[in-house]
């Protein structure tokens, strides 16, 4: 697993949390100072280094450096145990690690910073006097326990809160976003809220009423309280169902917020607080703000979750299923841990500028020997193209049975991948239904990752085609299917006889390019590569070691068939010595090349280690039939525009580690424009340029330049 | 009431009646979600939080300041979004991603 240095420090200096503005404030100190801010009217400076101050108080290890990317490590505990977060959030407290995999850090994970806060308000000037934090406990011990818990309780984290805290309905614990990283700031309480709410707690069977209330009025589920919410949840002074309905939780009245309705009824009849009928938050006029109460909260909580399981049984969208379920287990997970320990959650802003986009990046679990599988799935997904379609939900399933569907089953592979969880995904569906539709996998034994490449291209292929038109069902250059739309170039194999000089072509569409390698039996090892295209830029060229572009230079050469495979020539109609030639008629999107790594020689079956240097950017200008033809036209390389469409990235690498008899495949994904993670099963790591362009090479995916997202 | 406002609330009904109206948001939020409305308007949120001090800002300050930026690019992201063949709800690639095949 790759480690990692980072490459650039996490700019303290524009970010808003600067931690060096505070100066050496000693915790008590800081407490004190902030304290007194509460109090005071503070102007916007003076509040600014209050909360750096408090920041010092909450991080005692913010001195040092940050540590390097290297904290992004995840993974589950090994691939069978349970995925779902399982450790209690008190963990961290205890004294002992209660992740014994993870290596002791510096300091704590920025990232596995949970974002709602339920239990605490935002809003310290109300009612509460501030507490003086608990002594930190020692450094060393506190952040590995604290991390370990961060990641097993609360696996979600930044980039998932793009939907978990905004779950299927709504986040309500966090209107706007506020609550969570305000509360990093908070000095550690008990339950909060505000006097008022405390003092409508006592009240007869406030629980009840209050349930009532979110059940029939926020959460609606069923059928019946939706009516009755449709009729009935209107502003009782100007009847509109928007403005930020609120009703009172005292009294039946609706009041919009915008028109300050309910503002009117709170005072007349002293009724202190309302809930927002949108979001489900508490608002209490007497403070003027939403309060966030952990015993309301935790009401609220049970409440949705009753109405989600109700509809996630009744709802038949699949994707939609996924999407609300995903929201809910991730939105559990993080309110609870966050309510326990709010002091401890270190505020992410310094990482801010330098954050590394995750949504995507999902382990998966190893289901015996299914390596292989893995990291296609990873390369898969991480082509820009075929993600838009499939979160898109553009596939329409021809399928007689749905559930047998493979591209129905990508789709919801990739819903997974993305939703933003970052507990590792167990494909067990998809090995399944591979089983099925392509038997020469079945069974547990250890696979090719290419063969299984090609198998669920096909599968995919075949479950795509428009049964209904009338088109050739097995020719692949008709189909448009959004596997040949990426994947499908088209080889160019050019038979030249070398008495009439006549050439005879054929196109054949290729999902992917095989490539010799030297020191095969099938290679230019004893001679030297060819070397005449000097023209081309070689990204990958390093003295002594060949390169993917040499690979490619053999594979387009022109091949002297000899005399015992003579070809019947159509012009001279006898069988003539030839030429042989391939190139490519057509560049695919997404151009995969498989090193043939694996050598069968009669019964000899051996692995090829030798190192090939392959390219971040790769132009296949050189290998064109166009650009061949006018070589041979013109005697020389068109030099004049290189267009770039011909340029590709490389965005995901597979490798096989290990012999013939037993390997391990792991992947090399690349994020964004230039972070790249290594995929081991379940572990996913940051890793470098370095542990990328180092590593052996099997499969190498690039993607045409131009068509990929950001 | 006017006719328009009646009819609005006749639909409203209607669509809350039906659960519509709560798939309907869940979709919208997604939508925002993925082309990085939300987090554009959080950045701004903090911003405000900033400028204000953070105890003194309140939810009804950061809702007078967020809603009309807000809704704005709300509605411009928003117009992206269309009914593909199948009748679902999609976001329009953006020009450069569009396929040339």
């Amino acid at each position: 697993m790759a480690q990692v240095r980072e490459t650039s420090l996490p700019s303290g200096s524009g970010a808003r949390w600067s931690s060096g503005g505070g100066g050496g404030a000693s915790p008590e100190e800081a407490v004190e100072k902030a304290g007194k801010m509460e109090e005071e009217a503070a102007g916007a400076t003076k509040a600014s280094w209050g909360q750096e101050a408090e920041e010092m108080k909450l991080e005692p290890l913010q001195e040092r450096k940050p540590a390097p990317e290297e904290n992004l490590t995840w993974s589950s505990s090994g691939g069978d145990e349970k995925v779902l977060p399982s450790i209690p959030p008190r963990c961290h407290s205890s004294s002992s690690p209660v992740c014994p995999r993870r290596k002791p850090r510096p300091r704590p994970q920025p990232r596995a910073r949970s974002r709602c806060l339920p239990g605490l308000s935002p809003h310290p000037a109300s009612c509460r006097p501030p507490l003086p934090p608990p002594p930190p406990p020692p450094p060393a011990q506190r952040p590995r326990a604290w991390r370990g818990s961060r990641r097993r309780s609360r696996p979600g984290s930044r980039p998932q809160t793009r939907r978990s805290c905004s779950g299927y309905l709504d986040g309500s614990r966090d209107p706007g976003g506020l609550g969570d990283w305000l509360l990093e700031v908070e000095f550690g309480q008990g339950p909060t809220g505000c006097s008022h709410v405390e003092s409508f707690k006592v009240g007869k069977n406030w629980q009840k009423n209050l349930r009532l209330i979110y059940q029939r009025f926020v959460w609606s589920g069923t059928p019946e309280t939706r009516k009755r919410k449709a009729k009935s949840c209107i502003c009782h002074v100007c009847s509109t169902h928007m403005n930020r309905l609120h009703s009172c939780l005292s009294c039946v009245f609706f009041g919009c917020f915008t028109e300050k309705h309910i503002h009117r009824h709170a005072e007349t009849k002293q009724h202190h607080l309302a809930v927002d009928l949108y979001h489900g938050v508490i608002y209490c006029f007497m403070c003027k703000d939403y309060v966030y109460d952990k015993d309301i909260e935790q009401i609220a909580k049970e409440t949705k979750e009753k109405i989600l399981r109700f509809l996630t049984s009744t709802s038949t969208d699949v994707s939609h299923q996924q999407f609300m379920t995903s929201g809910i287990e991730d939105k559990q997970s993080i309110c609870e841990t966050k309510e326990q320990e709010p002091k401890l959650v270190k505020p992410k802003k310094k990482r801010r500028k330098k954050s590394v986009y995750t949504v995507g990046l999902r382990g998966l679990i190893n289901l015996g020997n299914t390596c292989f599988m893995n990291c296609i799935v990873q390369a898969l997904t991480h082509i820009p193209l075929l993600k838009d379609f499939f979160l898109s939900d553009k596939h329409k399933c021809i399928m007689t049975s749905p559930s047998l569907c493979l591209v129905c089953e990508m789709s919801s592979l990739f819903h997974a991948m993305y939703s933003g969880s970052r507990t590792p995904h167990i494909p067990y569906k998809l090995l399944h239904l591979i089983w099925i539709h392509a038997e020469h996998l079945a069974g547990y034994r250890q696979q090719d990752a290419h063969e299984f490449l090609i198998a669920i291209l096909d599968v995919l292929h075949r479950h795509s085609k428009d049964d209904s038109g009338g088109q050739e069902t097995n020719n692949p250059n008709c189909c448009n299917c959004i596997i040949d739309q990426i994947f499908t170039g088209g080889l160019q194999s050019d038979v030249t006889c070398q008495t009439c000089h006549s050439v005879s072509t054929t196109i054949d569409p290729c999902w992917d390019i095989s490539l010799d390698l030297p020191g095969s039996c099938a290679t230019f090892d004893s001679q030297n590569p060819e070397r005449a295209d000097s023209t081309v830029s070689r990204d990958d060229h390093i003295p002594g070691i060949p390169s993917l572009t040499d690979c490619l230079q053999w594979f387009t050469r022109p091949e002297h068939l000899g005399s015992s495979a003579k070809i019947k020539c159509n012009s001279c109609q006898s069988y003539q010595e030839s030429t042989k030639q391939l190139t490519m008629k057509k560049l695919p999107i997404v151009a995969c090349f498989h090193l043939k790594r694996f050598e069968h020689v009669g019964k000899q079956r051996r692995k090829i280690n030798t190192f090939i240097s392959f390219p971040l950017e790769l132009d296949m200008t050189p290998f064109l039939a166009s650009t061949k033809e006018s070589r041979m036209k013109e005697g020389q390389p068109p030099t004049d525009c290189v267009p770039n469409e011909n340029k590709y990235s490389l965005f995901a690498v597979i490798n096989h580690h290990g012999t013939l008899e037993s390997g391990h495949y792991t992947s090399f994904i690349r994020q964004q424009k230039d972070q790249w993670f290594s995929c081991d099963d379940a572990i996913i790591t940051k890793a470098t340029i370095e542990d990328l362009l180092y590593s052996e090479g099997y499969l190498l995916f690039y993607h045409k330049q131009g068509l990929e997202k950001d | 009431m006017n006719k328009d406002a009646q009819m609005r609330a006749a639909i409203n009904q209607k669509l809350i009646e039906t659960g519509e109206r709560e798939r309907l948001k869940e979709l919208l939020r997604a939508k925002l979600i993925e082309c990085g409305w939300k987090d554009q308007l959080k950045a701004h949120c903090k911003e405000v939080i900033k400028e204000k001090g953070l105890e003194h800002v309140t939810v009804d300050d950061l809702v007078a300041e967020i809603t009309p930026k807000g809704r704005e690019t709300g509605f411009t992201m928003l117009r992206r979004l269309v009914l593909n063949s199948q009748g679902q709800a999609v976001l329009l690639p953006q020009p450069s991603r569009l396929l040339r095949l």
